[in-house]
């Protein structure tokens, strides 16, 4: 069975070492608005948010990508969403369907990123100092997931 | 883009004719002056007139990152501002960890030069090569979390990074800072008052480009080896856990803790800040700067207190220092209020709870009466007292009005010049320097006043069991702020330090920029930036006679603790330093040696 990634916000720092790896270890320069992961520090609430990719069973942003367009589709090996860079034409449906704010445009080129899981060795996941991040079995995710949502 | 770290450009921003210009930056630039402080260095003494005053429009703002801000390189994340200080009428600098540096590089800036006076209150927006002057007309008074808050608001970007000035700085108060991403600041010195005097209300940051290096294999390579040291360090370890409140056990048993304007140097009230009861009573998470594996920053909050909720960024162990135990505050009830005041208003909360001391002191004295403080009951601990003079000091209000000139020149015009604990005009950090001599000499040859960072060099003093000899402290002095010269230019946090040597910073930089530094020329380069320092303030009449500490530490001796019957003897120290660094016995920089340097 395929694993997936979940944050806990709660134990994230807002260090963004995940983004630079992301970033690094895919485009091999520092720039965190091409991670696929991406973390927002708050202000209001004195949190950090860490965003990416749940891996959704349903796949809205599969689904939302025009027909003739088609240019995601999820690995069958690591289940994560693989974007086809040379078919996207960045029209952000897919980003407009994402319930998790997970999904963003190259900043330079005419593609949306999502995260793809290192080909299954996610390196954000590998970095994180605080053990923020996991990359679990669907049914332990689930369990954590909602065991935060108790908690708050 | 070139691949050696940097973004090779500085943008610059007249205000006055509201001119926009990007200059070239070669690598070149980085090798001699390491970065954001050198490079502070460089433009102040060439543009900048030493004999202006600090909140002329000829003043200018000089920010720089280092040449790794923005990379995956660890601790990494400080950005400098270089100006002409109007609280001490020298060369300061600043620097501010956090993510407004990266953001400033993202954008393709290595630096940020802002010069000449805006007619009207503006901010300025910086989103990758559109930058704009804009109206702060909605934004002048507000306070500092309100002031990010609106940007983003009106720039609808949540993730957009802010420096901005509150009130204190708006109404040019000389001990007001600079703040980015509401809680950290570029501190000393009265930037956020030369901010103001601008104008300037506030810049805002948003960057998508790269930051290409050398050799990116390379650098994971290093990286991933370097996170294991911060997590084996016990120091790191020490300051995740209780952020740098964890030095106060160590300094408050030593007897050289910050009480009560200078007056103690240790109680057993002071016990209650230590960093275990800290982490107990009042942080509920840690946070991080850029790329930092340590988080030694701490949210803390009460939820009800006699002010209400109070939930903030920090204190740190210098706000807690003067806030706190130097006003004699006892709880942290009254600790979190007046670090949270501090942080509203833009006001650098070393120096405001030195200024409030000062009139503690005067008030106990009897040299300010209820009659010259409106009624506030200054005296020592009154919290609430103290957070009202902080409002006054950030509106100029009362004597509040004076002690926003600064505390030198508060304490003149009440007739005790000698309670004012300061040098050149800045107070002190939490270390009172009987307690440990080598800060003596740090404080008294800083080129920015009495300010800690220049040289902290109170742990190698305690470790070595030596701190209250003279005998040798020029050496240790000397070489620290040679370090700090460097690591404050490469954009170093110095916690970061803690399991970042300066083997690996070498590393680091030749996997960045590709060029291969040595650590003789590392050394040599920051011989030269804090000459240059230095050299900045004679040229304005500054001298061995500006080298100074209060009366307190070098006539009284300390009365009670573990640091009982010390005082400094400042001479000795500087005949010392200044042959060591081969200035005159003046404290002037000789010809040789500025030949040497090439200067
Ligand atoms: S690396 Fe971990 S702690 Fe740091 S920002 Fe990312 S999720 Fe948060
Ligand atoms: S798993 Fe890989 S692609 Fe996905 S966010 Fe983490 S580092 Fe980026």
């Amino acid at each position: 069975m395929s694993k997936v990634l979940v944050a806990d916000a709660k134990k994230c720092v807002g260090c963004r070492i995940c983004e630079q790896w992301c970033s690094m270890s895919h485009f091999r320069t520092g720039n965190p608005k091409k991670s696929r992961i991406t973390v927002t520090r708050s202000h209001e609430d004195y949190m950090d948010y860490p965003v990416v990719c749940r891996q959704c069973v349903d796949t809205p942003c599969i689904k939302a990508c025009p027909t003739k367009i088609d240019a995601l589709s999820k690995d069958e090996n690591t289940g994560a969403i693989i974007v086809d860079e040379e078919k996207c034409i960045a029209c952000k449906m897919c980003i407009k369907a994402c319930p998790y704010n997970a999904i963003k445009v190259h900043p330079s080129e005419k593609y949306v990123l999502i995260c793809d899981l290192c080909g299954g060795d996610p390196q954000c996941v590998k970095y994180c100092p605080e053990n923020a991040l996991y990359f679990l079995d669907r049914e332990e995710a689930d369990k954590l997931v909602a065991a935060t949502k108790e908690d708050e | 883009m070139t691949k050696n770290g940097i973004a090779g450009q500085l943008l610059r921003v007249n205000l006055t004719t509201k001119k926009i210009t990007n200059e070239q930056l070669p690598l070149e630039m980085f090798i001699d002056y390491l970065g954001g402080r050198g490079l502070g260095a460089f433009y102040l003494d060439k543009e900048v007139d030493p004999k202006i005053h600090g909140l002329s429009p000829e003043n200018k703002l000089i920010f720089f990152n280092g040449p790794f801000s923005g990379t995956m390189v660890p601790g990494n994340n400080k950005i400098n501002v270089a100006f002409k200080s109007p609280l001490t009428n020298t060369y300061s600098y600043s620097l501010c960890g956090g993510h407004f540096g990266p953001e400033l590089k993202f954008a393709g800036y290595d630096g940020l030069i802002i010069e000449g006076k805006s007619e009207e209150p503006v901010y300025l927006w910086i989103d990758n090569d559109k930058v704009e002057i804009k109206s702060a007309d909605k934004l002048w008074g507000q306070k500092i979390a309100d002031t990010d808050h609106l940007i983003k608001e009106e720039l609808n970007d949540q993730k957009i990074h802010v420096a901005c000035i509150g009130p204190a700085g708006e109404n040019q108060v000389n001990i007001a800072c600079v703040t980015s991403d509401v809680f950290r600041e570029f501190g000393r010195g009265g930037g956020g008052a030369v901010m103001g005097s601008k104008n300037l209300k506030a810049i805002a940051v948003r960057g998508s480009k790269d930051v290409e290096v050398a050799d990116p294999e390379g650098l994971m390579e290093l990286v991933a080896g370097l996170y294991p040291n911060f997590k084996k360090n016990p120091k790191a370890q020490i300051r995740r856990v209780e952020g740098t409140n964890e030095l106060v056990r160590g300094i408050n048993n030593a007897g050289f803790m910050c009480t009560k304007n200078f007056s103690e140097g240790t109680s057993e009230a002071n016990k209650e800040f230590e960093g275990s009861l800290f982490r107990e009573k009042v942080v509920y998470n840690d946070v991080s700067c850029y790329a930092c594996p340590i988080a030694c920053g701490k949210n803390s909050a009460i939820v009800s207190t006699k002010y209400g909720a109070v939930k903030l960024e920090g204190p740190e162990f210098e706000t807690l220092g003067l806030l706190g135990t130097n006003c004699g505050l006892t709880n942290w009830e009254d600790v979190l209020h007046v670090s949270a005041i501090c942080d509203a208003l833009g006001l650098d909360s070393i120096t405001a709870g030195g200024c409030v001391s000062l009139a503690m002191e005067c008030f106990e004295k009897g040299i300010l009466t209820l009659k010259d403080t409106n009624g506030l009951e200054l005296s020592f601990g009154n919290g609430k007292a103290e957070a009202e003079l902080l409002e006054m000091i950030a509106y100029k209000k009362g004597i509040g009005a004076d002690l926003a000139e600064g505390p030198a020149y508060a304490a003149e015009k009440w007739g005790a010049p000698e309670l004012a604990m300061h040098s050149k005009g800045m107070t002190f950090a939490v270390y009172d320097p009987r307690g440990a001599k080598g800060m003596a000499l740090t404080y008294a040859t800083s080129p920015k006043g009495a300010h800690h960072m220049v040289a902290p060099v109170f742990g190698g003093e305690m470790a070595a069991g030596n701190r209250f000899e003279e005998k040798g402290k020029e050496t240790l002095v000397r070489n620290t702020q040679l370090n700090f010269a460097a690591v404050d230019s490469l954009g170093f946090c110095a916690t970061c330090q803690n399991g970042f040597l300066r083997a690996d910073q070498l590393k680091a930089f030749k996997l960045v920029t590709g060029y291969e530094l040595t650590e003789e020329k590392m050394l040599f380069n920051a011989e030269r930036i804090f000459n240059m320092e230095r050299m900045y303030n004679v040229k304005n009449g500054f001298a061995r006679k500006d080298d100074t500490l209060p009366k307190r530490f070098t006539e009284e001796p300390m009365a009670f603790g573990e640091s009982k019957g010390q005082v400094v003897d400042l001479e000795t120290l500087l005949d010392n330093y200044y042959a060591a660094m081969g200035w005159n016995n003046d404290g002037v920089p000789t010809e040789e040696k500025l030949q040497a340097l090439g200067l």
